[in-house]
């Protein structure tokens, strides 16, 4: 087992590298540069954007750009920003990577929590009133945008009622301990509805048909034939099974919470790393770019390994050695 | 039984989880609001109440906050020789001072600097400064500062630091040899004593106030930081670190969500009335909706309100707004000119080399194309109606409508006459020779006008086949490509050895100074059009040529000989110039409404309520 894990990682390495020559290829193949995206700006004299691009060295052929980038990276060092003048690449992804994360696990429980209960009810009661209700609650779920759904919960729950903040993080800098906890979650809540409300109808889906497979295979009906009651096949036997493919998910969910949740994250004004990367795309800010690329190769390489890993918890037929 | 009883003890569980979290969400929200250390308008609302019992006369009162919003994070440069956006500068608008500040007719008015006079060759200018002047920190505002903030502007690695401010340096004494390294010295900026400075230009300047009127920062603070360590310093990126002469003090951020100002006790023109001024970013499509709520004071530049909700904003009863023309405008352009590969490949831009677009090289073909297009439809009559519901002008020539400069009746008013345009092309030999609904060229082959435009201006894209749409009208086939992005698209605009034929961009222009040089000079890199008559450089240069220039008089007559030559010569059709709409709680009193700014004198403002 370990040192499959270990295998797993030095595999790793390769991958990273494509993936880095990859994306600084295209990166750089995009037209445009950091400067051509500038605003218009007649009081500015074209002439300093060009001093800038020579001393940042982009007049370079691609590749010498690429080996002094990963010379630096090597080393530990992402470089600086060029939108944030100034701004070290680690302090910019460091200033958001909580935020992210807070939010991506708070969607998902939100989604877990939902979608897995109603996945099973409806895989036992299908066609039930529940099931048809749940389906057409998570097809809505799907189909509403999330900027609306995040609209529309700004607006009644918190312009209208006021129960919760409509943007932000945080209230002030002056809360510490519990209280900024509590604070940061106050201000995750409608956020975390949002995105977790709009991935339930997926997981739910899912859940629902891996029951209803299991269900009908030839073992639970042993099972059932042996005398055992519905709680212990439940629980035993069909979910134990069924939770294979959502782990498989989950495993891609490790990577997709990290690329952060774009449109969410810019109607709740909550900064993380979507909109970090969304602008440094559209920028050209190639440090910026390259380093969120990698981090989240990075994490769905991690997740996918976790996801492996767990199978063999949940399922004792596979191995790995 | 038993299973029914299951099933519905599972669904009972199911909504008491979910009602568990959102009870535990409320219950929070009622103990936030009532934290004291809530920085925002829960807390200013307590303390005002106090101040209203204790002072019940009408006169300003002490204390309040204050909460503005702007839809986009400053990008964190708090200094203002390296920031370059407008969200930066609604932050430091609060905290740094130049030497001149600018009255509602835009002319020049004291600031820092309480008087100045020029010499007699128009090479020199001194200002005598205000004495007293306090940073931030407490120490005193002296001509060294002036000195060093000019010449870290000028220091030779400012441009690879990231710094693009070196317009405001370059016509000075002695910026060649300094930048290049070549001298130790930067004489173009000198203290007479301590509180007075004298500018010398290399040649006489006919805009000296132009260039001296950059917000000065501190000597005591960035003496001993190189001028390339400046963006990464704290001075410049910190909130409590940041000093300045402004009448508040930047001291604290949530980082890209709240920026808190407070107010500086020492500030030369009195102490200021509010105790906090706080910026919230907020998404564009909340703001408005938090403004009436009371949650947000105040939302103005940039952005401002959208046209499409002025009639909504305008019926709230706490909110006053403020409309009136912006500095800038949004064109059609013509590529007259493309450069030739091995140009676009070396930077050059050589006039010479240049291959004229023979699609639409005659004036006369922009013209019709300008009366095929209604302008006052694309800005609208009102609410619902046109792109800027009726917020906006058309303008007749590339120079904001409150400068001096401007002459609306110097170019030809463009009104929408289809038939005009028609007539014109007709009588060019522009006609429809295969039938197909389209015009050929004269030589009878297919004339398919190939247009661009950017994504980032909703109000833009949308024209942009409304444009389309005009000029089918009159017989003129567009090929109208996606748009793209802002990156993109420039860097299209500016490597043209392309097929390029009609543009849409937007200009947004300084309140200094009218002076068209820099967007429509022959050389200019920012000339898209390639607009090559030297007519136009003729004037626009002798508009600034001392020592007739000096006199505002002559430079207006040649500013209208420009415009009517501009206008006649289209290398651009301008389509619209819209207005900043601006919109303020009535609980603030003493806000003044500027052409270029609400924020002046912001050491007067106080809350009533």
């Amino acid at each position: 087992m370990y040192q499959y894990i270990i295998r797993r990682i030095l595999v790793f390495i390769p991958m990273l590298l494509a993936l880095s020559i990859i994306v600084f290829g295209l990166a750089k193949a995009a037209p445009g540069d950091p400067f051509t995206g500038k605003i218009l700006d007649p009081n500015i004299n074209p002439e300093v954007y060009e001093q800038q691009r020579e001393a940042l060295g982009l007049n370079k052929p691609v590749p010498i750009q690429y080996l002094n980038w990963a010379k630096e990276v090597a080393q530990g060092n992402f470089g600086e920003s060029i939108t944030f003048n100034g701004r070290s690449v680690q302090s910019l992804i460091k200033e958001r990577i909580l935020n992210t994360v807070y939010l991506g696990i708070v969607a998902l429980g939100i989604t877990l929590v939902v979608a897995i209960p109603i996945g099973i009810y409806s895989a036992r009661k299908p066609y039930s009133l529940l099931d048809y209700g749940a389906t057409t609650f998570g097809f809505a779920g799907l189909a509403i945008p999330n900027f609306f759904f995040g609209l529309v919960v700004i607006y009644l729950l918190s312009i209208k009622m006021g129960w919760f903040p409509a943007q932000g993080t945080l209230t002030s800098n002056d809360l510490s301990g519990f209280a900024e906890f509590k604070d940061r979650l106050h201000h995750m809540v409608l956020p975390g509805l949002t995105l977790g409300l709009a991935s339930t109808a997926s997981y739910m889906r899912y859940m629902r048909s891996e029951v209803l497979d299991v269900l009908g295979s030839d073992y639970i009906r042993t099972a059932k034939a042996k005398g055992m009651s519905d709680r212990n096949v439940l629980y035993k036997h069909t979910l134990r099974n069924a939770m294979i493919p959502i782990i498989t998910l989950m495993g891609f969910e490790f990577g997709a919470i990290l690329s952060g949740a774009i449109i969410t994250e810019q109607v709740f004004n909550f900064p993380g790393l979507g909109t970090l990367f969304i602008n440094a795309i559209t920028n050209r800010d190639y440090p910026v770019v390259m380093a969120i690329a990698l981090l989240l190769g990075v994490a769905i390489l991690v997740g996918n390994l976790i996801a492996d890993i767990f199978y063999s918890i949940v399922d004792p037929r596979i191995r790995y050695d | 039984m038993l299973k029914r009883y299951r099933s519905s003890l599972f669904l009972l569980i199911l909504v008491l989880m979910f009602g568990l979290v959102l009870a535990a969400c409320n219950a929070e929200g009622d103990k936030d609001t009532k934290k004291p250390d809530d920085a925002t308008t829960e807390d200013t609302n307590k303390d005002d109440e106090k101040d209203d019992e204790e002072a019940t006369d009408d006169g300003p009162k002490e204390g309040g906050t204050v909460t503005g919003a702007m839809h986009t994070a400053p990008a964190g440069m708090f200094n203002p020789i390296f920031y370059e956006e407008a969200y930066e500068s609604n932050i430091l608008d609060f905290t740094h001072e130049g030497l001149t500040s600018q009255n509602e007719k835009l002319e020049f008015i004291p600031a820092l600097a309480k008087s100045w006079e020029t010499n007699d060759d128009q090479t020199e200018i001194t200002f005598t400064l205000e004495e007293g002047v306090k940073w931030h920190d407490g120490e005193e505002f002296t001509a060294k500062d002036v000195v060093y903030t000019y010449t870290a502007i000028a220091d030779p690695d400012y441009v690879a630091a990231g710094g693009v401010r070196t317009n405001y340096v370059e016509p000075l004494l002695g910026y060649e040899d300094y930048v290049s390294g070549e001298s130790d010295e930067f004489p173009g900026v000198v203290a007479d004593s301590d509180y007075q400075v004298t500018f010398k230009f290399a040649e006489p300047n006919v805009m000296p106030l132009y260039y001296t009127g950059f917000p000065i920062i501190p000597e005591h603070i960035f003496k001993d930081i190189p001028v390339a360590d400046i963006p990464k310093a704290e001075e410049s990126t910190q909130g409590g670190k940041v000093i300045g002469t402004g009448p508040f003090k930047f001291t604290d951020m949530i980082e890209r969500e709240q920026y808190t100002l407070e107010r500086h006790e020492g500030y030369w023109q009195g102490k200021p009335n509010l105790d906090k001024i706080v910026w919230k970013i907020v998404q564009q499509s909340v703001m408005t909706g938090l403004l009436e709520k009371g949650e947000i004071d105040f939302i103005a530049a940039p952005g401002g309100i959208d046209p499409a909700d002025y009639d909504m904003v305008n019926d709230y009863e706490n909110i006053k707004i403020a409309e009136q023309a912006d500095f800038g405008y949004q064109l059609l352009g013509f590529k007259l000119n493309h450069r030739t590969a091995e140009d676009v490949a070396a930077g050059a831009i050589e006039p010479d080399n240049w291959v004229p677009n023979k699609k639409i090289a005659d004036p006369k073909v922009r013209q019709a194309i300008a009366w095929a297009i209604d302008r006052d439809g694309l800005v609208g009559e009102g609410h619902g109606k046109g792109l800027l519901h009726g917020r906006g002008q058309p303008i007749n020539s590339p120079i904001a409508v409150q400068f001096w400069a401007y002459d609306e009746n110097a170019g030809t008013n463009y009104t929408h006459d289809p038939d005009k345009a028609k007539e014109i092309l007709d009588e060019l030999g522009y006609v429809d020779k295969d039938g197909d609904g389209f015009r050929e060229d004269p030589d009878g082959n297919k004339w398919v006008l190939n247009m661009e435009y950017p994504v980032g201006n909703q109000i833009r894209e949308k024209s942009a086949p409304l444009i389309v749409d005009y000029l089918k009208e009159v017989g003129i086939q567009v090929d109208l490509r996606q748009p793209k992005d802002m990156s993109v698209y420039v860097d299209g605009l500016t490597k043209d050895n392309t097929d390029w034929d009609l543009y849409l961009i937007g200009w947004n222009l300084g309140s200094a100074d009218p002076d068209p040089l820099g967007l429509w000079g022959i050389k200019d890199a920012y000339n898209f059009s390639r607009w090559n008559n030297p007519k136009s450089d003729e004037l626009l240069y002798k508009a600034i040529k001392a020592p007739e220039a000096f006199d505002q008089g002559f430079r207006t007559e040649v500013y209208k000989e420009w415009q009517k030559l501009f206008s006649e010569d289209l290398p651009a059709f301008l389509l619209y110039a819209q207005n900043s709409i601006w919109a303020y709680n009535d609980r603030i009193q003493n806000v003044q409404i500027l052409p270029q700014t609400m924020y002046r004198d912001s050491h007067t403002w106080w809350v009533n309520d």
